[in-house]
């Protein structure tokens, strides 16, 4: 605020100067509520709602905010639109930095304000963004519609019109206050309430009928007439390209290791021809042959498998299944190569959650779009790709303990869902 | 015998060069407005021009596919809304699909309508937001709120219809979860005939705008065999003259009884992005003509059965989003409410592994440009 605070000072002893301060405090004021320039941030889906606020339907620029500004340095507001992850927080507290003051925080969307959707066995999000800096106003939904965003930005108006020259804007802290905490006692609060409320109704039913023996109510329930749905059958999916037992008979002609599970106790054969049009072939290979089969398949003319959809790993109990989902986009037939790579059980059992338990020969050499995917399974499940040219963590940090979609994943923040 | 300037490179940055000039390193994001949300980009420069691109993903990892594991497979329709949030009744269907596979459930013919119109609709709200964005990264503010504003009218047929303007969490297996009302067809007719005319404004701004011309033809081209490579998809791989489609190539819902075409341009560069764009909404529009012309006034709209439960097996749906393939690989372990694992293939992720492809030797405003154009949501990819 600057000189503008020193005005109580010179002004007061001069009979008459408090008026002026007043006057100075409503003109500043009504400037400062009425252009309120946001920051540009939004990591998810409320980010697109702040947009569409700002356009032609809603129109933002009625309240004075339309300056959307890409420097926090010029900023005054910052929504947050968006769930909040752990990687992500400490740079918004560095914007949150940038900004100068006095300056202002909207919490937009149930991410921001609990971690909403996200709360329970997640490892990635911060419950509330209160936790990391001073938030003024609330708004729920998710995402909140653009009304609901006008709503916090008229509070935080009435907000700032509030303060004076004598009480000028200061920053707050951040409440560290675990919001599972907070949960928990409004959720005992309410029990008790329900609990409070129950007896007393008893009470005054048993009243209710000590004074009237004769009652007989005459509400009826009202019977919504029931839609009647009849059966539907299952349309029948166009096959294109080789059929599954075709596309597994060529490959266990060329690789004899390859097998194909089932539960059934038909042949493999009798299996695969009533097989449903729409499931695409899944074969299990050995790992010594997985990348023979890779490199076989995507050349040989009658499978011609250009195009990788995929590749995601499954974590059981003593292995791991690699999936590398395949496709033709000149032929039209997919096959799935899965791969069993047996857990390195010689590692001590208190290592097991932090090192590599298997290893398998990376592809991305015949398929570049497996670079990232295979960084995927390494960054979630710990596998280890021979001759990946760059084997690094992708979505977490690298300084994170354990990999989070093996079964068996613990985290210090993670909370179970009660049951 | 000039040396590398640089012995050690930061992580993930391979090419070795010999140089006599200054190279240096920008880093661009997790907050930048051009990077279409908390995506950050590591940049090595030779003055103006970009040598590497580095992707750093993982600023709104939301560890989904985790949660999901604690979720029964109807809950985890409402988290699929999250992931590609611009086109979240697409991947609705998406999941939606890979769960029928397994319950063996089967949808009635309107059933089957509402869900391709709303995906149709769905695919112009995309579409529309990536004409803002692509205009308004040019530096034209006027074709943001262009883009918004028929996206609105889209907006109001979906909340009418699902209660929600962004987030539906609408299909079921067997259906949806309700019936639309009287007035969605009469609006659907009126939303087209007025975005027939808003069209032709819109092609006026941009198509031949010499601006955009400039800074679009022939700028970050994508070959053929790159596109296919590094597994690109939908309009991506098609303005780089690849001719596939899920929509054709393995028909799902009732694509198959519609006359439409597959817009296939050759050049892969942005200007071919852009364009291709465009011809998908006037696509999309005659899909959805068709289906008002065909559409059942009676007859049920969801099965008479509603299962939750998935036996043992492995099941797999892919769809085509505006985006492009969007697969979901679902593992039931057990016969139960409960998936073992889920995994999403996301289209976004595979475009942003071949940016680095396409933005050697280009300036950082062409960067802006491409990233526009390959129109990426990144939640999709960090889920």
């Amino acid at each position: 605020m600057g000189i503008i605070n020193f005005a109580p000072k010179i002004l007061d002893p001069i009979p008459g100067g408090k008026y002026v301060v007043n006057a100075i405090d409503y003109v500043v004021n009504w400037a400062r509520a009425n252009s309120i320039w946001p920051l540009t941030y939004g990591t998810s889906c409320c980010a697109i709602e702040m947009m569409s606020s700002s356009m032609a339907r809603y129109d933002i620029a009625r309240f004075g905010s339309e300056v959307f500004r890409a420097s926090p340095r010029q900023a005054d507001l910052f929504i947050l639109a968006g769930t909040i992850t752990r990687r992500m927080a400490p740079a918004i507290q560095m914007l949150w930095e940038q900004i100068p003051g006095p300056k202002y925080a909207i919490a937009m969307g149930a991410c921001t304000i609990s971690g909403g959707p996200f709360i329970y066995d997640n490892y990635a999000v911060v419950r509330g963004a209160q936790n990391l800096i001073p938030v003024d106003v609330f708004v729920p939904g998710c995402p909140p519609r653009p009304e609901a965003l006008f709503h916090g930005l008229l509070t935080l108006r009435e907000k700032i019109l509030k303060e004076t020259c004598r009480n000028p804007w200061h920053e707050g802290q951040p409440k560290d206050v675990s919001t599972m905490d907070r949960y928990r006692e409004a959720a005992k609060t309410w029990a008790a309430l329900e609990e409070m409320k129950d007896e007393e109704m008893a009470e005054a039913r048993a009243k209710f009928k000590e004074e009237n023996p004769d009652y007989k109510s005459s509400f009826k329930p009202i019977r919504v007439k029931k839609e009647d749905f009849p059966e539907v059958e299952r349309k029948p999916f166009r096959r294109v390209g080789l059929t599954q037992l075709e596309l597994y008979q060529k490959l266990h002609d060329k690789f004899p290791g390859i097998t194909f599970h089932t539960h059934s106790e038909d042949p493999i054969e009798t299996v695969l021809a009533n097989a449903p049009a729409d499931r695409p072939l899944e074969v299990m290979v050995e790992p010594e042959d997985y990348v023979a089969v890779t490199e076989f398949v995507k050349n040989d003319p009658e499978f011609k498998m250009d195009f990788l959809i995929d590749v995601t790993a499954i974590d059981y109990d003593d292995h791991f299944d690699l999936v590398t989902q395949l496709r033709s986009l000149q032929i039209g037939h997919k096959i799935f190569l899965c791969v069993q790579l047996k857990k390195d059980f010689s590692i001590p059992e208190e290592k097991r959650a932090t090192s590599l338990l298997a290893s398998v020969p990376t592809v991305s050499h015949l398929y570049p779009a497996a670079e990232f995917k295979e960084r995927e399974v390494y960054d979630m499940f710990g596998i280890n790709f021979e001759g990946h040219p760059d084997q690094r963590r992708i979505f977490l940090d690298k300084d994170f303990v354990g990999f989070p979609l093996r079964k068996d994943f613990t985290h210090p923040e993670m909370i179970r869902r009660p049951v | 015998m000039i040396q590398p300037r640089f012995s050690n490179l930061p992580p993930g940055f391979r090419i070795q060069r010999e140089t006599n000039t200054e190279e240096f390193f920008i880093n661009m994001g997790p907050q930048h407005p051009s990077t279409h949300g908390a995506l950050r980009l590591a940049l090595r420069m030779d003055g103006e021009t970009i040598v590497e691109l580095v992707p750093h993903f993982g600023y709104i990892h939301r560890g989904m596919e985790k949660q999901a594991e604690s979720m029964s497979y109807l809950q985890y329709i409402a988290l699929s809304d999250r992931q590609d949030y611009l086109t979240a009744i697409q991947n609705n269907l998406g999941v939606v699909i890979a769960l029928e596979k397994g319950m063996n459930v089967g949808v009635p013919e309107k059933g089957e309508y509402i869900r391709v119109m709303l995906q149709e609709l769905g695919r112009i709200a995309s579409h529309l937001v990536f004409y803002g964005c692509f205009g308004g990264d040019l530096g034209g503010q006027t074709c943001l709120l262009f883009g918004f504003k028929e996206r609105e009218m889209i907006h109001d047929i979906l909340e009418e219809v699902t209660g929600s303007r962004l987030t539906t969490n609408f299909f079921r297996p067997g259906g949806s979860r309700y019936d639309v009302p009287d007035t969605f067809i009469p609006r659907v007719k009126a939303f087209l005939d007025h975005l027939e005319d808003a069209m032709r404004d819109y092609e006026r701004f941009l198509s031949k705008n010499i601006i955009v011309l400039e800074r679009s033809i022939g700028i970050g081209v994508l070959s053929k065999e790159d596109a296919i490579a590094y597994g690109c998809s939908g309009p991506v791989l098609r303005a780089s003259g690849v001719e596939f489609d899920v929509r054709r190539a393995n028909p799902y819902s009732i694509y198959d009884q519609f006359d439409f075409d597959i817009p296939v341009f050759h050049n892969g560069d942005c200007y071919d992005r852009y364009k291709i764009r465009i011809a998908e909404i006037h696509e999309s529009m005659k899909i959805l003509r068709q289906c008002i012309d065909k559409f059942p006034k009676d007859g049920p709209w969801r099965s008479k059965e509603k299962p939750v439960r998935l036996p043992v097996g492995r099941y797999y749906s892919e769809i085509e989003t505006a985006k492009g393939l969007y697969a979901t690989y679902v593992v039931a372990a057990t016969t139960g409410e409960k998936p073992y694992r889920i995994h999403t293939r996301g289209p976004s992720f595979p475009h942003i592994a071949a940016l680095n492809k396409m933005v050697q030797g280009h300036k950082v405003s062409d960067l802006v440009t491409i990233m526009a154009t390959l129109d990426p949501v990144i939640p999709e990819i960090d889920r």
